[in-house]
């Protein structure tokens, strides 16, 4: 199979196709989708009241909860998919240009996802624009929500730039094979397209991949989003200069999870198998070993940090944490991927891509369910611990369960639609796989091997 | 002398633009106040008249500041004859009579403007450093004989007998839902304090002493801190969490909050209550007292400019949490009540004093910085049923007592003189250890002076017996157990009777600088709550909310949780 060509035709067949297998699979997302919006519906007539939340302190509740997990986890998907196409350009990893854009839409899509997130969250989404842009420029310089809220925004203007720039060269020289009724979305995203911007542009996406790949760590889901938390001092459960880099691992384990997912469905459904080839499976999966490393490690430094003679709240809290029966399934989940994943390196006949698939499900649940836990165990265990009824109790209600088949069905719209009008996999990446450069399957990446 | 000639400021465009980025800080307008500056200038160089300068902003400084008592330019032109006025005089205008504090003065005029204005005139004399210096305290100084309000609590724990009253007084006072406990109330056991098996009620376990100790629990009343330096707002996203500037109580603007709940979330002390469905009574139905028809009176505190929703219950959405009554401090449940709050004004045994932390009579600060002697003070005017004693007042002491009595026949005059209560040589011994260890402060005309002035009506008592008995002499010391009359001694016999508490701030090391101060044992950071003397529930008070709203929930499934 590997020796097939890849062809401009593969890219453009989920444009050009229509299958009942489609239909059904929008249906799905659709339903999904509605579901959730009936039930939001339902929470806005009702209040907050209709979800598992509660006041902690006396009140014996959880403030936060799934909609909150639910939310940093998308975000990090988010983060970690454009910080994947970042460094396949910025480090000229070639192996991975069949699956970058797909990257750089599951950015768009978990961006979508968390945003929408913040507006379920709310007492009072109606006053979003009014109170929040309204004192913008008193709350910036206090408010890691608005840190937050502006770094968000930031990053989904350099992701949406980033896909809108390198879509022109592709829109453009296969305008002809794209359908006419969208003709004027493809005029204005090729508005003033010339030849000669080629270059500049691919200059423009590479500065562009490079302040993704410095705002990462230093205010994206390194910096800004962890310190929505960390920079508390009352809840020992999320303070502590460990978190950034926890969130960062988080977030790249769940985008390269995410990732090989959605490549994997466009695989079987189109036939990729030489353009979404075996290798970029078995490389995603070592990344993907390699964060799972890292996010248990700084794990073990958190709890660590605690247990062995930490001050009374900290001990309290990494105690409880340690012993939470999710969070050792949790962990046990990972740590047993990490296993396999060390071990198909050392005996290659290990891997399947079915395997593939497994693992990156099982992380995607293993970070929800320590994002959603982490965020409960804050009110479960302040440091003004006096309370009978802290910690207190909370389990999602249906309504925010149906939350996560609701985003889920929104970001899988989003492909569905998007496959339908540009081509998801980057003419680039035709270009390079046909022969313009010798290595193409066979590249190797010394990080990787290693 | 100017840097360049576009600019209107001797220190040039970069300080101009400085300056009118401070303006464009306030929320007032900074063109007016930078024209304003200009113009002033140009007074300083002779080139307007300061009547005309009135003149040609008092429309403008109506219609951004509500108000100008800048003089007219009738009244300034008889003003003139008598002072030789400056451009700084002009602007001091802003500071009104002069009893307004600085925080209100620098809101009039825009900190910018007082920065821009008397900068610009101190460079006519003092060139452009001193200048700099000057602007920097503007528009009103640090030496306001007023400082500013800053309202706050001392609560004796040790005086708390856990009735719980507070708690119901703060629900019916602000309409509050069942389980929307703005004040708790517990009762609370650590590594070094123990209490007796709960839950039997006051009189079984609540055992008042002659002169000391409300209950046999540690109990902690815990409203918010009103913090200084309050983590809820500094996280706010919206400004909804805001400390009010004249009187630095910290509140939540019910018509800006958007329910993220990172208030609740920051908080360390656990004080929010979110508003997660419909209020239990219906907007209409909160009321106003000066007018029941308007729940507006009750629900909207007064601000500088306007009014804010930030009182009583929350509507659906929003966060909120103890507010210290905004509308009994701006009078408008009657002046009596300004300086009080409704858990203070309920409190049985007076453990909660409301008043100005800073200002040295409230009742707050008398309680803070003298606990013994209030303490004897709160013991000996209080009405509380277990404190049969009594303090005689002059006169009645003018009636019974004469020229002919010692000590002895004096007390035993007086006891004489009430059939149900006590009077004994240890009130006078109180009476007499709180005489010698007093400052004396003259109430005057503060809000929430309580303290001052009973102590004032004992002393006044004190007085007149003294004018019968001689309470100095040796003998008379001794009888009291005052030995040789020093401070020392006095506190120390005080100290017998009420005990001398140690004081704490809540999570001190958290920063966040509570303007809440306790009296008692702090609860260690192994403290956790226990069964306290009064049950919730016979208090008509549901605490744990969250069985409320578990009715509500979705999907609920009982007993399951992460």
């Amino acid at each position: 199979m590997s020796t097939k060509e890849p062809t401009e035709a593969d890219i453009l067949r989920p444009i050009n196709t229509l299958t009942k297998k489609y239909f059904v699979l929008y249906g799905i997302a659709t339903l999904a989708l509605l579901v959730f919006l009936a039930g939001w519906a339902y929470q806005l007539q009702e209040g907050l009241v209709v979800t598992g939340l509660g006041d902690w302190g006396s009140g014996g509740g959880s403030t936060w909860g799934l909609y909150i997990g639910a939310f940093i986890w998308w975000v990090g998907v988010a983060h970690g998919g454009i910080i994947l196409s970042a460094a396949v350009r910025l480090l000229g990893m070639d192996r991975y240009m069949p699956i970058a854009r797909l990257a750089e839409m599951t950015t768009i899509g978990g961006l979508s996802a968390a945003g929408f997130y913040i507006l379920v969250h709310m007492g009072r989404p109606d006053r979003m624009v009014t109170s929040v842009i309204g004192h913008y420029h008193i709350t910036v310089n206090n408010s890691p929500l608005v840190w937050d809220v502006t770094v968000i925004t930031a990053y989904f203007v350099l992701s949406a730039t980033y896909l809108g720039l390198t879509l022109r060269y592709d829109v453009s020289r296969l305008r002809d094979q794209l359908p006419d009724r969208f003709e004027p979305i493809y005029k204005i995203m090729t508005l003033g397209y010339t030849k000669q911007e080629d270059e500049i542009i691919e200059r423009m996406v590479w500065w562009l991949a490079a302040a993704v790949i410095i705002m990462a760590p230093l205010l994206l889901h390194g910096g800004v989003i962890p310190w929505l938390f960390a920079l508390l001092p009352a809840m020992p459960a999320w303070t502590g200069g460990i978190q950034g880099p926890m969130f960062l691992s988080i977030a790249l384990m769940s985008a390269i999870g995410g990732v090989t997912i959605i490549s994997y469905a466009f695989r079987r459904a189109y036939d990729w198998d030489h353009i979404i080839t075996d290798d970029i499976f078995r490389g995603l999966l070592l990344w993907l070993g390699f964060f799972t490393l890292l996010f248990l490690w700084f794990q073990l430094q958190f709890v660590l940090n605690g247990v062995f003679l930490g001050p009374n709240a900290k001990a309290v809290s990494a105690e409880a944490k340690l012993a939470h029966p999710l969070y050792q399934g949790a962990m046990f989940l990972i740590f047993s991927t990490l296993v396999y994943i060390f071990l198909q390196t050392i005996r290659p006949s290990l891997f399947s891509k079915k395997r593939a698939l497994l693992a990156s499900g099982i992380i995607l649940t293993g970070t929800l369910t320590e994002k959603v836990l982490f965020v409960v165990e804050g009110f479960k265990h302040p440091v003004f611990d006096i309370y009978a009824n802290t910690p207190g109790t909370y389990f999602p209600s249906l309504i925010e369960w149906a939350s996560l088949a609701g985003t889920a069905g929104l970001v899988a719209l989003l492909f569905l639609n998007l496959s339908k009008l540009v081509p998801v996999v980057e003419l680039h990446a035709v270009e390079h796989m046909r022969g313009d450069h010798a290595h193409g399957d066979e590249a190797t990446e010394p990080e990787v091997e290693a | 002398m100017s840097t360049d000639d576009e600019s209107f400021h001797p220190l040039g465009n970069e300080w101009e633009g400085e300056l009118e980025s401070m303006l464009d800080d306030t929320e007032y307008d900074s063109q007016l106040g930078m024209d304003m500056a200009r113009d002033a200038m140009r007074v300083t160089e002779g080139e307007l008249s300061e009547a005309e300068f009135h003149e040609k902003y008092h429309d403008d400084v109506m219609e951004e500041f509500g108000e100008d008592e800048r003089p007219t330019k009738e009244a300034y032109e008889k003003a003139q004859e008598e002072t030789k006025g400056t451009v700084s005089r002009m602007l001091d205008k802003f500071d009104g009579d002069g009893e307004q504090t600085r925080r209100e003065a620098m809101k009039k005029m825009g900190v910018g403007a007082a920065a821009v204005g008397v900068g610009a005139w101190g460079t006519v004399d003092d060139g452009p450093e001193a200048s700099v210096a000057e602007g920097g305290h503007g528009g009103g100084t640090e030496t306001h004989e007023h400082p500013d309000t800053q309202w706050g609590m001392t609560i004796d724990l040790e005086r708390c007998d856990g009735c719980l009253t507070c708690m119901t007084a703060c629900q019916q006072e602000n309409d509050l839902d069942q389980g929307v406990n703005w004040m708790y109330v517990m009762a609370w056991e650590d590594r070094n304090h123990s209490s007796p098996d709960g839950g039997q009620g006051l009189v079984d376990s609540g055992a008042y002493t002659d002169f000391n100790m409300g209950s046999d629990f540690n109990m902690l009343v815990r409203p918010c801190q009103h913090c200084t330096d309050a983590p809820c707002e500094k996280v706010c996203p919206t400004t909804a969490r805001h400390t009010r500037d004249k009187d630095g109580i910290v509140l939540t603007d019910y018509d800006v909050c958007i329910g993220c709940r990172y208030c609740q979330v920051a908080c360390p002390y656990g004080v929010n209550y979110f508003q997660w469905e419909d209020p239990s009574v219906e907007y209409e139905d909160i009321d106003g007292l000066e007018n029941p028809e308007d729940p507006d009176e009750i629900t909207h505190a007064e601000y500088e400019h306007g009014e804010r929703w930030v009182d009583s219950r929350a509507p659906r959405g929003v966060m909120s949490k103890c507010t210290f009554c905004p509308s009994m401090q701006d009078g408008k449940q009657g002046d009596e009540q300004v300086g009080t709050t409704a858990c203070e004004s309920a409190c049985p045994p007076n453990a909660i004093q409301f008043g100005d932390v800073n200002d040295e009579k409230s009742d707050s600060y008398q309680h803070r910085e003298h606990p013994v002697k209030s303490r004897a003070v709160a013991h000996l005017s209080g009405d509380h049923i277990s404190s049969n004693r009594y303090v005689p007042g002059p006169e009645t002491v003018n009636e019974t007592l004469s020229e002919s009595d010692d000590i002895e026949s004096a007390i035993a005059a007086l006891d004489a003189a009430n059939e149900s209560r006590t009077f004994d040589e240890e009130v006078l011994s109180m009476m007499k250890a709180i005489d010698i260890v007093s400052e004396r402060l003259e109430p005057g005309d503060n809000k929430n002076t309580t303290m001052i002035q009973n102590e004032r009506t004992i002393l006044d008592s004190l007085d007149a017996i003294q004018g019968y008995v001689d309470l100095e002499s040796e003998d008379a010391l001794d009888t009291l157990n005052l030995d040789d009359g020093s401070e020392e001694n006095a506190r120390f016999q005080l100290q017998q009777y009420v005990g001398n508490p140690s004081s704490f701030n809540l999570l001190d090391h958290i920063g966040t600088n509570p303007n809440v101060t306790y009296l008692g044992a702090e609860p260690g950071s192994d403290a956790y709550q226990v069964d306290g003397p009064t049950k919730y529930e016979d208090a008509g008070l549901l605490d744990k909310r969250q069985e409320k709203l578990d009715d509500e929930t979705v999907g609920h499934i009982d007993g399951v949780s992460l």
